[in-house]
């Protein structure tokens, strides 16, 4: 199934932009991979060196980004949203999301050393799912895009309340070993890290439920039972129990800190397994 | 020729027995600036407790010198001498950039020496004792302290312990306003830590064998004083905890820390261990959300942070060296301010001179003068273009004699600068600071 273009566009223009569509990838990719070199030095070195110029990169980034998906959907064969879709939007999203974050509060700025090469994994990610086939008839549901939105969404959370978590850890490991130098100097304090961590995963929770809900109800449509689920599926309730056991011993049994940061990073890999179970099956 | 003169003692010159009997704030300060002003030109004094200087500008730093001498000695009830040093002319600057850089302080890189020297500069300004050269030197010695926080390393990493210990408490909960620090202890050691946290914003509550003396203590910081069975409830509640008993056991416990954290539902708490022997037993410092310096930890990390402040000196150095050879190029192009406007005076008086005896044979036309006027300052202009540049390039001020040799410059310089004086309302009329000597004649 080819994807009709917009009668406003010519067919010229779409054939000629979709031409671009590799180029634009090759771009996007060296442009993040850059942005998350550029945050590193900016982590180590402060912003007197290389470092200052992360936050243009990934902006520059994310204007390559928002080209390679105008090629692309011209471009495009499939017309549902595809794993390698969910990826490039994923990327996206979190970029944006982090963006926004450090307008408001600037000291989190050096969580791109862990935001950035996690959104050049996710693109790169994208890239490997462009092979796949389009999603069969058989799933296909107005339940489909509600489910992946919901999931999306509730994934860039949890990857900002993972690099809090990241570098919670870090800065808890180097205040008790006294390694008092650069890197410690230019983290966020501690508090500042797990509030921001935990306002995170308290938005991607209820959006991975929804997710994980509109998932189980669609596979049920499909007539399919518990015997088809898969260690995909299996991913995704070990992510929600982990970061319900987050929530909820956060509040119960006031877990924060250290082994909230653990729980958040450990919940982030199970919900992101989902992700690269999808990409080794195929498709959605 | 003015020169500028900085006269003092600080804290390698001086015992702090001297020190002390010659720091001077409020009232006094003020006695001693105008008393300083009755000898130079413009003055500043600048009193902190590790030194007391004298900045100003005169033309004879030798009898300003003696002047200084007598003052203090007066003040300090004992002899200076032995302990004061002069700086003249491009060393004034010199040292002066360094003071407000803190190179010059007892520990290098700290902030409010910078403070304290602008706070000294306002006083003498409301007091009028500030003129044009003080007023760029001091300007340019702000400027070169600002290029040297901003470019170098200097003030990274507190220096001292109290300061450590907020340093280390703002990076674990970020702001300190609205938190809770509790003393342990109501002794000097913890003082200066409790101080450092109580500047930062924190709400301080003192827990003390004798509520008494912890209540004298608190009350110095605006909070609260208790006794010692107030203990557990107000760990419970704190956020920095600084441990400073003369206990010869630990005070706090494995088992007691235990029931603390899960009486205070694991939030993070930051404990300072200033006693020795320890308060804390140091296995406390393994508990989730519990982090634990002692008094070795924060004087290693002060001494770290020591040495990386003198590794940035001589970056420091660089920065200040730099902006006293500004200064200095400032200071001489105002130098040469009288011997420009004499010389462009002397060569318009002769042209004017000459058109007035030629004109006695016959008046010009109006155009003929507006010719002549335009004639007379392109030929001077083009005339005085090279010896001008020749003089401001010169450093050794010989050029500047023989100017002043070859042509009547003397009281051409002279009225000029009275004149500009008066006009830019200079306190210090007449002199040859003003910066202002020089537009009027170019």
């Amino acid at each position: 199934m080819t994807l009709q273009p917009p009668c406003t566009i010519p067919a010229t223009i779409v054939g000629f932009v979709g031409d671009f569509d590799g180029a634009f990838f090759v771009l996007t990719a060296l442009a993040y991979a850059a942005a998350s070199i550029l945050y590193i030095l900016r982590l180590m070195q402060g912003e007197e060196g290389a470092g200052r110029f992360a936050r243009r990169t990934l902006i520059a980034a994310l204007c390559a980004h928002a080209l390679y998906l105008v090629s692309d959907q011209l471009a495009a064969t499939i017309t549902m949203p595809g794993i390698h879709r969910t990826l490039t939007y994923l990327s996206l999203g979190v970029v944006v999301v982090f963006l926004l974050a450090t307008f408001r509060r600037p000291t989190i700025g050096v969580l791109g050393a862990f935001l950035a090469p996690t959104t050049l994994v996710f693109f790169l990610g994208s890239g490997l799912g462009r092979s796949v086939a389009e999603v069969p008839p058989g799933v296909r549901s107005a339940l489909l895009p509600i489910h992946v939105s919901v999931n999306l969404l509730g994934i860039v959370s949890f990857a900002l309340a993972f690099a809090a978590a990241v570098a919670y850890v870090m800065q808890e490991r180097m205040l008790r070993r006294k390694q008092l130098g650069g890197i410690f100097q230019r983290l966020p304090p501690l508090d500042v890290l797990d509030g921001f961590g935990f306002r995170f995963v308290r938005i991607g929770f209820p959006l991975l439920t929804l997710g994980i809900v509109t998932g189980a109800f669609w596979t049920l449509r499909l007539g399919q039972g518990a015997e088809t689920l898969s260690a995909t599926h299996l991913f995704a309730i070990v992510a929600w129990v982990i970061f319900a056991a987050v929530l909820t011993l956060r509040v119960a049994a006031g877990w924060r800190g250290y082994r909230a940061a653990i729980g958040t990073i450990l919940g982030f890999l199970s919900s992101t397994a989902v992700l690269a179970g999808y990409l080794l099956r195929g498709a959605l | 020729m003015s020169e500028l003169v900085a006269i003092g003692v600080n804290h390698r010159t001086a015992k702090l027995d001297l020190r002390e009997r010659l720091a001077v704030d409020g009232p006094a300060l003020a006695e001693l600036l105008h008393e300083w002003r009755g000898t130079v030109r413009e003055a500043v004094v600048l009193s902190t407790c590790n030194r007391v200087e004298l900045y100003g500008v005169t033309s004879d730093p030798r009898r300003v010198y003696q002047e200084a001498s007598r003052i203090l000695e007066k003040r300090a009830g004992a002899d200076v001498n032995q302990a004061l040093y002069l700086h003249v002319a491009k060393n004034a600057a010199l040292h002066t950039f360094r003071v407000a850089s803190s190179l010059d302080s007892l520990a290098v890189g700290e902030p409010q020496v910078l403070g304290q020297l602008k706070q000294a500069f306002r006083f003498a300004q409301d007091e009028g004792c500030v003129g044009a050269l003080t007023d760029r030197w001091m300007t340019r010695a702000f400027r070169a302290a600002k290029r040297v926080r901003s470019e170098t390393d200097i003030a990274k990493g507190a220096v001292s312990v109290s300061s450590i210990g907020a340093t280390l408490a703002s990076k674990i909960f970020g702001k300190l306003a609205g938190r809770k620090a509790l003393l342990i202890g109501a002794g000097e050691i913890g003082e200066a830590a409790a101080k450092s946290l109580y500047e930062g914003g924190a709400a301080l509550t003192v827990v003390n064998r004798s509520e008494e003396k912890a209540q004298k203590l608190a009350q110095r910081f605006s909070g609260r004083g208790a006794g010692f069975d107030a203990l557990f409830s107000e760990l419970a509640t704190a956020d920095v905890v600084i441990a400073t008993t003369a206990s010869d056991r630990p005070i706090l416990g494995v088992d007691q820390m235990k029931n603390v954290m899960r009486a205070r539902r694991h939030k993070p708490l930051f404990l300072i261990d200033l006693a020795v022997p320890r308060d804390i037993d140091p296995r406390v410092g393994k508990f989730n959300n519990v982090f634990l310096y002692d008094v070795d930890d924060l004087e290693q990390i002060a001494e770290e942070n020591l040495a990386q402040r003198r590794l940035a000196v001589e970056a420091a150095e660089k920065i200040i060296k730099q902006e006293v050879e500004d200064f200095e190029a400032w200071r001489r192009n105002l130098s040469l301010t009288p011997t420009i406007v004499g010389l462009r005076d002397h060569f318009h008086g002769v042209f004017e001179s000459e058109v007035k005896r030629l004109s006695k044979a016959g008046a010009p036309s109006p155009e003929a003068e507006v010719l002549l006027k335009r004639l007379q300052h392109s030929v001077i202009n083009k005339l005085l273009n090279t010896p001008l540049n020749v003089l401001k390039e010169d450093d050794s001020g010989n050029m500047v004699a023989a100017a002043q040799r070859l042509f009547p410059l003397a009281a051409a310089a002279e009225n000029a600068t009275a004149t500009n004086c008066v006009s830019n309302s200079c306190p210090t009329s007449p002199c040859f600071d003003c910066p202002n000597v020089g537009r009027s004649g170019e």
